[in-house]
């Protein structure tokens, strides 16, 4: 194509507006070489370039081969208005569709708890690259931690949870508001309150995906509980729990082999998986078994990992267990569990991999003589084995196969047939293992898989049956529905409760998987989602939308803590389907309304038809004018102590309206 | 209001706990196996938009005012073609394209009532509706239906504990739209809603729901709907009766474009589920169009166009239902009425329509029906302006009060609880063969009762007893109007059974409803507060 002249820029972030797509597979040869030798010499500046181009083959081979170590880049093309962005190596196949509202609106149902009008707005005009940008950014800091709301009496002065009785004195050691997530309970405690934290660390964490920013983050963190399992009901420890979730947050966006390595010796883990009870004469596979098969390998067609390397990874584990207590002033004292290691319990022998690990041989690595970050030698050579094993596993492409297809069935859906396994699990792979030391691998593969073709190809838009907790969550998003501020922080952890009463009922006990192999939609074939939703419990989400769509929530402000003192206290909330109307475009037009609501309510789009035939029934009364709606709305919305008897009914039958669209099979549908 | 001096005096107890002495096994039997056979039917017909009964049920003495320029004349059928009835001397016709309900009135199958509304009419085709729905006063505004609020007395633990053995069906069904207001009582809906027989809950239906696509989304959407069929409880009851049913009419409208097509279609659906055994008490079924404000008629042939239409539809339907019901052997079980929500104005509009009006004839069909005409023709104006309206002869609510009293045999007080005063009883349905008493105490034990108040009726307070299933519970008092007064229990509990005290001292009295909701459940108990 002989010479050209481009001025190019590489934008290291996200400030340029209005990027666009350009798929680079769709160019002729000599174009993609082009731009990938501008790639080439700009990707480690952030400066402008200006270049005159001619390359040959031998050129071109050096390009790709690095091209093989670069996976995102962003630069523009001025000189001839075209502003590039994303683009990756691999065979993965990017969107490069129009991005309009059913396509926002398809990314932010999977990626976020329902969808509200705001998050909308938000995003509404900006591109598929601004919006990706927007969802996937971190690292996120940990959220602030969960605060004491549970007590046995409302009365302060009688209420015993948290307080100890020393020589007469009674002290507090968490005060209501304060977090305890670093006061462990003691034998001392005048009342035991390992339940109740339990509980409102459920609490806490629903609340977080109810308040959650416009991000992945709080889907992606459900998404690690489903895969690295620990078990509430198991472990009766809400320390633990605490602590393996801060774990999911902090490598959320990051690095899965080093969240593996940590999640290794997570307290919690070495206790629900037995690693605190395996040592070199009692070894215990358990903790080896699950690393392989449901944590990192998998069972996939490739998998061939054996018996012998569950035993060999059990034998590398050894030695690590759990602190519970230590000695505080000479005073037995519960701690925040954590891990520790015992060298005596420890298997220093050879560890022989099978050929799936490449006959790998694991052993002590005696040359090693620093042992930061632990204070002994011993434990940093045990910790080097187990790291060695852990990147061992780590090259086999089967982890990167394995988290792809868990990831495309959490997000996306279950079916893994031929065409995703080739076009999507293969290509995205790569990209996990191109950034398999990377700090930002996971963001890198989740942005790579929101930007895929098949993501946003029709056949995968709304045909995700939501989990409870998308359900329930997802519908207090969408319907801004109004709950307590962080003024009322009893109110607030007390309906966060009642949204986990309807999910546990539903069939999803958040913190509280019912095996190590997580919830079975997510692994059980070849029915997965379909299993969130059966006889027993779909009339359980009937009950749910019922109540958040008709009743009153009351908290009596006398049955709060301290509340009798508190003029603040308590809180009576419902469902305000008027004031929710008002915020759409243009709720006097039936058409209008119908049309933003069925849209923002449904997933699945539906057709005219049926769409005139909810104007009718439910905003026309079974009329056949406009007009209908549009008189009795306004004359409601200007004034709702109107006494027309007509304009009266607006709440019940915008209620009727949103109730039924919530009773439709579409309605579990994201 | 006036009701509040009559609940006063209201005697005894609501609701399931009056105990009944009757514990001889034989008559039980007895009682039960001839329930089928006295099991009566109403079928509700709701003309949606106001029909203009002047131009339905004709008052041909009237003709000198009514073809005045100034009054109808532009839309007037002629004469000589109005289907005069029988035993009115030629002062009453039917308009010609009824031709088939003028059958049934020739066939002694036809009551007819003429003027019949409320005590102050709505122009609002909402409001309107709603009276007609509740029977509420005009100026009241109730949260239950007429039909809801009987069957809720005759079933008080209706939807919990069913179906059961002696109740596999549903009380009623809704043809092809959502659950009317005339059905519910307090937010519980008595009845479910059916879209036609081979399709009994819209499986593959088009009118709320569009077919499944073939498509993963397609594949989720109808996994979703089996699993709504299956744990419809009712389900698998209709599609059982639509299967065992048969329809042997040669009468209903054949074509798509035929007057009545969808209406014959949904009576059809209704017929064959009757004869394939199910036991449900009312089915609504609703056409609307009748809103006829401008070209109701043709110009040059008063006897055809929209209005003509819209008649025959109904007319046409309702033929072809009473023919099939009699080939099919139940028609003395059923009976039928027909309402709009207003008439139309007496004199006509410029446009060649009519505007919202006030009184309407009601037609009632059924071969049990003590056929005739109720009243009398109205008197026209010939001065008519675009004021004048028919005046009402008969509350709607004494309809209400016939078919409740002489068709489903309601006694009192439970009549008057449902409407709430007592009402002029119209001679039109045969009272004769009206279940026993016994029947209506075994309705109202049937299900499972997971809340009840007592002492009921009640002066100053009264104990709420109820049972949870665990789980989030709301237990609320709501007045009549449906505003809820007070949650007395709202949190989550374990299951058991509990009682609460509910203090009522400074509520007005009258007629309360209890509600429970607890997951899926939930429950509605009406609780009489009596002045002290």
């Amino acid at each position: 194509m002989g010479e050209l002249t481009l001025e190019i820029a590489i934008n290291t972030r996200v400030s340029i507006p209005k990027w666009i797509y350009f798929n680079l597979t769709e160019y002729e040869p000599s174009v993609r070489i082009l731009f990938f030798h501008i790639l080439w010499l700009t990707r480690s500046s952030g400066t402008f370039l200006l270049l005159k181009n001619k390359i040959d083959s031998r050129q071109q081979h050096n390009i790709l081969w690095h091209l093989n170590n670069i996976t995102i880049v962003r630069f523009k093309i001025i000189g001839i208005f075209l502003l590039l962005n994303i683009f990756q190596m691999g065979s993965l196949k990017f969107y490069s569709g129009s991005f309009g509202k059913p396509e926002l609106l398809h990314l932010l149902r999977r990626t976020l708890f329902g969808v509200k009008k705001s998050d909308l707005l938000f995003f509404e005009g900006k591109s598929l690259n601004e919006v990706i940008d927007y969802l996937i950014d971190g690292p996120v800091a940990l959220p602030p931690p969960p605060l004491r709301t549970y007590y046995n009496n409302v009365n302060p002065a009688l209420d015993t949870m948290d307080k100890v009785n020393i020589n007469g004195n009674v002290q507090t050691i968490v005060n209501f508001g304060e977090t305890w997530v670093d006061k462990p309970i003691q034998t001392n405690f005048l009342a035991g309150s390992s339940n109740a934290r339990r509980q409102n660390l459920k609490n806490w964490w629903i609340g977080l995906q109810v308040n959650q920013d416009r991000q992945v983050y709080e889907k992606l963190i459900m998404f690690y509980q489903t895969l690295l399992v620990t078990e509430d009901a198991v472990l009766e420890s809400p320390h633990m729990m605490y602590t393996t979730q801060s774990l999911y947050r902090k490598y959320a966006f990051g690095n899965y082999k080093e969240l593996i390595k940590a999640i290794s010796l997570d307290a919690g883990m070495l206790k629900y998986l037995n690693g605190e009870k395996n040592t070199k004469t009692a070894p215990d596979e358990n903790y080896g078994r699950e690393l392989q098969e449901l944590f990192c390998v998998g069972k996939g067609p490739d998998s061939a990992y054996t018996e012998n390397d569950v035993q060999e990874a059990a034998r590398v584990l050894t030695g690590w267990y759990v602190i519970y207590k230590e000695k505080i002033n000479s005073v037995d004292t519960f701690i925040v569990p954590k891990s520790a290691f015992n060298q005596g319990n420890h298997d220093t022998g050879i560890k022989q991999f099978s050929a799936f690990y490449g006959n790998k041989k694991i052993e002590p690595n005696l040359s090693i003589v620093d042992p930061s970050p632990f204070s002994d030698l011993n434990t940093k050579i045990a910790y080097d084995e187990l790291e060695q094993m852990i990147d061992m596993i780590f090259e086999t492409q089967e982890v990167s196969k394995y988290i792809c297809r868990r990831l495309w069935n959490y997000f996306v859906y279950y079916d893994i047939n031929a065409t995703i396994e080739a076009e999507i699990i293969e290509p995205l792979s790569e990209i996990f293992r191109q950034n398999v030391d990377h700090p930002d691998q996971m963001k890198i593969v989740l942005k790579a898989l929101f930007s895929s073709d098949l993501f946003f190809q029709n056949i995968h838009r709304a045909c995700m049956i939501k989990s409870p907790d998308d359900f329930v969550v997802g519908m207090i998003r969408q319907l801004d529905f109004p709950l307590p501020g962080a003024s009322q922080l009893e109110a607030q952890y007390y309906m966060w409760g009642v949204m986990r009463t309807h999910m546990f009922n539903e069939g999803q006990d958040i913190n509280n998987p019912p095996n190590v192999a997580g919830w079975p939609a997510y692994y059980q074939t070849p029915s997965y989602h379909e299993l969130w939703m059966d006889t027993s419990n779909y009339p359980i989400r009937i009950g749910t939308y019922e109540a958040f769509t008709k009743s009153n929530f009351v908290l009596d402000k006398n049955n709060t803590y301290d509340g009798a003192n508190n003029p603040s206290y308590g809180f009576i909330t419902k469902m305000n389907f008027v004031e929710f109307v008002k915020t759409f475009d243009n709720p006097a037009d039936p058409n209008d309304l119908i049309e933003e609501a069925t849209t923002l309510i449904l997933a699945v789009p539906l057709s005219q038809g049926v769409k005139d035939a909810l104007k009718t029934n439910y905003l026309l009364l079974g009329q056949l004018s406009d007009y209908y709606w549009t008189d009795v709305w306004t004359t409601y919305s200007t004034d709702q102590n109107t006494t027309d008897p007509s304009a009266k009914k607006v709440p019940i039958m915008l209620q009727d309206l949103f109730n039924y669209l919530m009773s439709s099979a579409e309605y579990h549908l994201s | 209001m006036k009701r509040r001096s009559f609940i006063k005096s209201v005697p005894i107890a609501l609701g399931g706990l009056t105990i009944q002495a009757y514990a001889n096994n034989s008559l039980l039997s007895s009682l039960s196996n001839s329930l089928t056979d006295t099991d009566r039917i109403l079928i509700i017909i709701q003309l949606g938009g106001g029909n203009d009964g002047l131009n339905t049920l004709i008052p041909l003495d009237q003709y000198s005012a009514l073809s005045l320029p100034s009054v109808r004349q532009n839309i007037l059928i002629p004469e000589n073609k109005v289907l005069k009835l029988a035993g009115t001397n030629g002062a009453t016709g039917l308009h010609p394209s009824m031709n088939r309900i003028f059958d049934l009135y020739n066939d002694g199958k036809l009551a007819i009532i003429q003027g019949v509304g409320s005590p102050k009419f709505s122009y609002s085709h909402f409001r309107a509706t709603d009276i007609w729905m509740t029977g509420s006063d005009p100026d009241e505004i109730i949260n239950s239906g007429w039909a809801g609020r009987y069957l809720a007395n005759e079933f008080p633990n209706y939807p919990v504990g069913f179906p059961n053995a002696s109740n596999p069906d549903p009380l009623a069904i809704r043809m092809g739209g959502n659950i009317v207001l005339g059905l519910q009582n307090q937010g519980v809906p008595m009845g479910i809603a059916v879209s036609t027989a081979n399709d009994p809950l819209n499986l593959n239906g088009t009118l709320f729901t569009d077919p499944p696509t073939n498509d993963y989304m397609g594949k989720e959407v109808a996994y979703v709907r089996e699993l709504q069929r299956q744990t419809d409880k009712f389900g698998d009851a209709v599609k059982g009766a639509a299967d065992k049913g048969a329809n042997l009419s040669s009468l209903y409208p054949k074509l798509p474009a035929d007057p009545g097509y969808l209406m014959g279609q949904q009576l059809a659906t209704v017929a064959k589920l009757i004869s394939g055994g199910i036991k449900t008490r009312i089915f609504w079924l609703t056409t609307s169009g009748f809103d006829t404000h401008s070209g109701q008629v043709v110009t040059n042939d008063h006897t055809i166009g929209t209005h003509a239409n819209l008649l025959k539809g109904v007319s046409d339907a309702i033929g072809a239902f009473m023919d099939d019901a009699k080939l099919l052997g139940f028609e003395d079980r059923v009976a039928g009425m027909t309402f709009s929500e207003f008439g139309r104005r007496i004199i006509s509009n410029a446009s060649g329509g009519t505007d919202h009006g006030a009184a309407q004839p009601v037609f009632i069909f059924g071969s049990k029906v003590i056929p005739g005409i109720v009243g009398n023709n109205p008197t026209i104006d010939p001065n008519s302006n675009t004021n004048s309206n028919l005046p009402m002869q008969y509350d709607l609510r004494s309809v209400y009060a016939s078919i409740l009293a002489d068709w489903f045999c309601v006694e009192q007080p439970a009549l008057d609880q449902i409407l709430f005063k007592n009402f002029q009883k119209l001679p039109i349905l045969d009272p004769a063969n009206c279940i026993s008493t016994y029947v209506h105490e075994e309705n109202k034990k049937a299900g499972e009762s997971i809340i009840m108040a007592y002492p009921n009726p009640c002066v100053n307070s009264t104990k709420i007893k109820f049972e949870t299933k665990g789980g989030f519970t709301l237990v609320q008092l709501i007045n009549n109007e449906g505003t809820v007064i007070q949650d007395i229990v709202s949190k989550v509990m374990q299951a058991g059974i509990f009682e609460v005290d509910c203090d009522m001292q400074i509520l007005p009295a009258g007629l309360y409803y209890v509600r429970i909701q607890n997951g899926p459940l939930q429950q509605v108990k009406s609780v009489l507060k009596l002045r002290e």
